[in-house]
């Protein structure tokens, strides 16, 4: 008893920076505080929990501002925990995504037969998550705050409990994200087999040098680009995504198609800047054939789909592929690799706003019509101007149409891959070009639905659109078009947010 | 780094066998309970590789919570689902899958074989091993690894298990069944004795419920 006692006194407490911490520390408050809240308000007062978790997101996005205002990188536990501008970025990405998200479902998860407490709950906590995989430098940590982010996206996706579809779609991402996990943790068994560390500096160090060469190290990249690759729903790992997408409740299908993948990424940027960057040559023809795939495959298959959910899960899959093209150049010139991070970065940031506000016009029209057929869409124009013209400017926005924000974020994924300047660089930025012009085809169908055809059961009463999600679609069309006609306040802090390599 | 002997290598050689011959158990077996019992064998045999490897904490950990606690767990749900369930194992869901599964794996192994052959590993840079007992024991390195170097990770993992709580509740949770109307048998009592004159419509001595 001595002994341990005596050996106690010697454990020194680690270094924490709580100022850097206090966004994920006021976030977690949060979460406790509205999970004890759910308890004691009565089931006709549940919107106040909403209201709670909306505005602890707000406050959380405080002390993000108050070190971004600050400016000094920070890092903790033997630089596993990092603090720096693409910390901060990625986290007001994640608070201001999730902040939508909420003002997009609280109407849908008050009508309809849900629990809402515990939605918010989740909802949050899988923020939490991607607060903590914003800042993770370390292998270990990078696991554990996927799981956190994902845990409760699989719940979320089967929230409709008694519908077969959302079974079905928590059912396949639940396992699907699992063997995934698993493919991922193997290939971080390696990697620390090979390097003997979990941070991702020293396995950057190490990777870069002889151990590097050992074919180990080329399986764990593999498998761990591979276990991102589900998350991210890159062909052809992209199976779950149609399925979850159109199974789950609509919010939380904005939800997985922005927030879970932007979570994917910025977890692949931190692997591939810093701790693989030394093999190239290992990651940047798997990251090649991944981009050229997935929005291939993605925006063909696009094209069939008679249902606008099922379209934009098509299209949030070849919307990765596009993500996937800065990947790819990346580590072919010191220059092409800084504007590749920074390309990576910027399409996250507008992919978010014009993904997300698609998603808001589908459940605004789906308020009235109760579906999400394309057909249902005939006519649109005629009782609902104004959501036709924001669904209008969403769209082009995906498919790249200036002067709007997706314009902007295509060109700079060309750009990155011209700058790189090799034939296979080149190539991918052709085959991008190419799938622009498909993407096209099925983002306009939707389009001339709305401006050019009847209604098709001839009910023109207005859709009445509450205020919370008029808000959501006010702030992301803002956004869209303010991007589109400003695109360097966006380039700016893409290029403020590059990762220190080494 | 120590040299393995003889006898490191005869242990290592026979948990390995016990591991795999349970691995495949779980997969073949079309009893679930003989699946769930072969998933112990191999949680045993990765506990006596443990135990070569010096981690003794781990080891103890694996025997009491993965095949204790969870293997029990599994048998309780299958107790509960029917144990006399047996899964068709001959049919096959998509034509022509184990072939082309059983391809694949090989060309997976022969891949591995052929990637590990001439790697140096560079294991035990950073590992936490120590004694059985007394002090720097295993368990205090251990502790002291978790709760500096990964106390982050550690703390996030409690939030997971909140989040396990929560979402075991929700699954599992049935909605109260739909009442029927119920008009409020303390309500017809309190106008008797109160009556109110503006009330339009007296309350019918139907609505009263039957007790």
């Amino acid at each position: 008893m001595h002994a341990v006692l005596a050996a106690a006194q010697t454990l020194k407490a680690p270094d924490l920076d709580y100022f850097a911490l206090a966004p994920e520390i006021v976030l977690t408050a949060v979460l406790v505080g509205i999970l004890l809240l759910d308890v004691f308000v009565d089931e006709t007062r549940k919107y106040l929990v909403t209201q709670v978790a909306g505005l602890g997101l707000l406050v959380s996005l405080v002390p993000v501002v108050a070190l971004a205002a600050n400016g000094a990188d920070r890092s903790m536990l033997g630089g596993a925990y990092v603090v720096d501008n693409f910390a901060l970025l990625v986290k007001a990405l994640f608070l201001a995504t999730g902040y939508v998200v909420l003002l997009m479902s609280s109407d849908y998860i008050g009508e309809g037969d849900y629990y809402e407490g515990e939605y918010s709950f989740l909802l949050l906590s899988s923020l939490l998550g991607m607060m903590v995989m914003g800042s993770s430098r370390d292998l270990i940590t990078i696991f554990v705050a996927l799981e956190l982010l994902s845990i409760p996206a699989y719940l979320l996706a089967g929230w409709r409990k008694r519908d077969l579809r959302s079974n079905e779609a928590c059912l396949k991402y639940y396992l699907l994200g699992v063997l995934a996990s698993a493919v991922m943790l193997y290939g971080m068994s390696l990697i620390f087999g090979a390097t003997g560390s979990t941070v991702l500096r020293t396995i950057g160090r190490e990777v870069g040098g002889s151990v590097g060469e050992e074919p180990i190290v080329t399986l764990g990249i593999f498998f761990i680009v591979v276990g991102f690759a589900f998350k991210v729903s890159a062909v052809p790992f992209h199976f779950w995504a149609p399925d979850t997408y159109e199974g789950a409740p609509t919010p939380v299908t904005a939800f997985l198609s922005v927030a879970s993948k932007a979570a994917g990424f910025v977890a692949l940027l931190q692997l591939v800047y810093i701790g693989f960057f030394g093999r190239e040559e290992v990651w940047g023809p798997l990251f090649w054939v991944l981009a050229a795939l997935t929005m291939t495959v993605g925006n063909l298959v696009a094209l069939r789909q008679t249902n606008v959910v099922r379209m934009l899960a098509y299209s949030s899959v070849a919307q990765a592929g596009y993500i996937l093209v800065p990947f790819a150049v990346a580590g072919s010139n010191p220059a092409a690799n800084a504007t590749a991070q920074t390309a990576a970065l910027v399409y996250l940031l507008i992919y978010a706003a014009m993904n997300l506000g698609a998603f808001a016009i589908v459940m605004a029209v789906a308020r009235k019509t109760r579906s999400a057929e394309i057909s249902s869409y005939g006519g649109l124009f005629t009782y609902a101007p104004g959501l036709t013209l924001l669904m209008s400017v969403f769209l082009f926005s995906l498919a790249g149409i200036p002067p709007l924000a997706g314009w902007f974020a295509k060109l700079y994924i060309f750009e990155s891959a011209l700058d790189a300047g090799t034939a296979a660089a080149v190539t991918l930025a052709v085959v991008a070009g190419l799938n622009a012009v498909i993407a096209l085809f099925y983002y306009s169908a939707v389009a001339k639905e709305m401006w050019m055809r009847p209604v098709p059961d001839g009910d023109t009463t207005p859709i009445p659109v509450p205020p919370a999600l008029a808000a959501a679609l006010a702030f992301t069309a803002i956004v869209v078009v303010a991007v589109g006609v400003y695109p360097q306040a966006f380039a700016r802090l893409g290029d403020l947010a590059q990762l220190t390599l080494r | 780094m120590l040299a393995a002997t003889k006898v490191d290598v005869a242990v290592f050689g026979a948990s390995a066998v016990i591991v795999l011959a349970g691995a495949i158990g779980v997969v073949i077996s079309a009893n679930p309970v003989h699946a769930a019992l072969s998933l112990v064998m191999t949680l045993f045999g990765v506990a006596v590789l443990f135990v070569a490897q010096e981690a003794h904490f781990l080891a103890a950990v694996q025997v009491i919570v993965y095949a204790g606690a969870i293997v029990v767990l599994f048998l309780f749900v299958i107790m509960l689902l029917g144990v006399d369930r047996r899964e068709n194992v001959a049919r096959e869901e998509l034509r022509g899958q184990r072939p082309i599964a059983f391809l694949l794996g090989i060309a997976t192994i022969a891949e591995f074989v052929l990637l590990t052959r001439g790697t140096s590993w560079v294991t035990g840079a950073e590992s936490v091993v120590g004694p059985a007992s007394g002090p720097g024991a295993n368990v205090e390195t251990l502790a002291r690894s978790l709760f500096t170097r990964y106390l982050l990770a550690f703390e996030i993992t409690s939030v997971l298990l909140v989040i396990a709580v929560v979402g075991a509740v929700v699954l599992a949770r049935r909605p109260p069944p739909e009442r029927p109307e119920e008009p409020e048998p303390l309500a017809v009592p309190e106008r008797l004795h109160t009556p109110q004159l503006d009330d339009a419509a007296p309350v019918p001595a139907t609505e009263v419920p039957a007790p």
